[in-house]
């Protein structure tokens, strides 16, 4: 008898030691583009995780129909799908939020996040397993995103989520760089040494 | 993956196709029914969306009514005019910069409002697209279209830090515009004959 895998680290793993943007340096795109501020870091990985989670349960109850030459295609039509319903849905019932993350949800279509863990996991997995891990991998992309946001935010304009927390000074003259995306390509290095630092020191 | 070697019915050219097409009609059909559910709601909400930014721009007034595209006249409860409320798409640092200008009767700022980048507003991101903070919309209330204008260029405005050209692209947008409406704050209903003439081939170039 097989033994069975313990399903709790699908979902614990995504968060730190599998965070999709720090360690398998997945759904950059979004990070770059859309990590100028705490709230848009936040919004744009919680509504990445929307349609994440639907992806992940709608392509592995279907994974044993879709022919494997033309899977992504396949994925590709579910997701867009998602996007596209998560898009009215905003739009209709939430207009203030729709304010917030209309500009991020076409991007969502394109982010490899999704389709890599369609095609990573969810294709290959049942459907407990791969809502655990679509929401593992949300909280560990939102987490980063939003931390991306919070020091590319405090850099850039000296607030977090628009509230003044650096002298008034630095405000006047802050480090403009950071919000640009080679500030955000500089930030990504940045935490991902970090992380491979502990990483490492963990396993010695 | 094992999916390279596992060879089974799903892989017959006949569902190959067939699959394709049931999830494209799968994918079509729910969306269409979102879309006819979520429809009426949108546009509902757009027009609230309107109404609301009309009532921010010019507070006094107690209703509004179309005159045409982008220009409202704003009414008080007994029906008279107290304002209008015209909107103007000024060229940004990435593309035009929609904003909608509220003016009284003495052809006055009474507030101005900045689409979102949901509603097309291209700007950067902490940088142009700070012109819809309060402080700076703030600054315009009470001017006339000769005040409108950047300290740097001989007026009152302060600009964004390092978002100048869309600062500047801003206050020539409600400078102009209060220019080209103010022939419409006195006149009634119908507009002079010479006044529309005036309004019309500019019009053209920008929307």
């Amino acid at each position: 008898m097989r033994k069975k895998p313990p399903r709790l680290k699908y979902f614990t793993s995504g968060i730190v030691l599998e965070n999709p943007l720090l360690i398998l340096m997945i759904g950059l795109c979004p990070a770059l583009a859309t990590t100028a501020s705490a709230r848009d870091g936040f919004g744009m990985g919680i509504a990445a995780s929307f349609v994440l989670i639907c992806s992940n349960i709608v392509v592995s109850l279907v994974r044993r129909w879709v022919p494997s030459s033309i899977r992504i295609p396949i994925f590709i039509i579910i997701i867009s799908s998602f996007v596209t319903i998560a898009d009215y849905a905003l739009q209709a019932y939430q207009p203030g939020l729709y304010q917030v993350l209309g500009i991020f949800i076409p991007l969502i279509v394109v982010n490899c996040m999704i389709l890599g863990r369609a095609e990573g996991f969810a294709y290959t997995h049942g459907v407990i397993d791969s809502i655990l891990d679509a929401l593992g991998k949300s909280i560990g992309f939102t987490l980063a995103l939003g931390l991306m946001g919070i020091i590319r935010e405090l850099f850039a304009a000296g607030t977090v989520f628009g509230f003044p927390v650096t002298p008034a000074g630095f405000r006047e003259q802050p480090v403009l760089f950071m919000i640009f995306p080679p500030g955000a390509f500089l930030l990504i290095g940045v935490l991902k040494s970090i992380i491979n630092k502990l990483t490492v020191k963990k396993e010695t | 993956m094992v999916t390279e070697t596992k060879t089974g019915w799903t892989d017959s050219r006949v569902w190959m196709v067939a699959s394709l097409v049931i999830v494209c009609l799968v994918s079509a059909l729910g969306l269409s029914q979102v879309y006819l559910v979520t429809k009426p709601q949108i546009e509902k909400q757009k027009a609230d969306a309107v109404n609301q930014a009309l009532g921010q721009v010019l507070p006094n007034a107690a209703s509004f009514e179309e005159k045409e595209d982008g220009l409202w006249y704003g009414l008080d409860s007994a029906g008279n005019r107290v304002g209008i409320v015209f909107r103007c798409d000024p060229r940004g640092y990435a593309g035009p910069v929609e904003t909608m200008v509220g003016v009284d009767l003495e052809a006055r700022v009474t507030g101005i409002r900045i689409a979102s980048p949901a509603e097309g507003m291209k700007e950067t991101p902490g940088l142009g697209l700070k012109a819809r903070d309060d402080w700076f919309r703030d600054q315009f209330k009470g001017l006339t279209a000769d005040q409108v204008r950047l300290k740097k260029d001989g007026g009152t405005l302060d600009a964004i830090s390092a978002a100048t050209i869309t600062s500047r692209a801003v206050a020539a947008g409600v400078a102009d515009g209060i220019r080209k409406y103010a022939p419409r704050l006195k006149t009634d209903d119908a507009p002079e004959p010479d006044a529309k003439e005036d309004t019309a081939p500019e019009r053209e170039g920008m929307r």
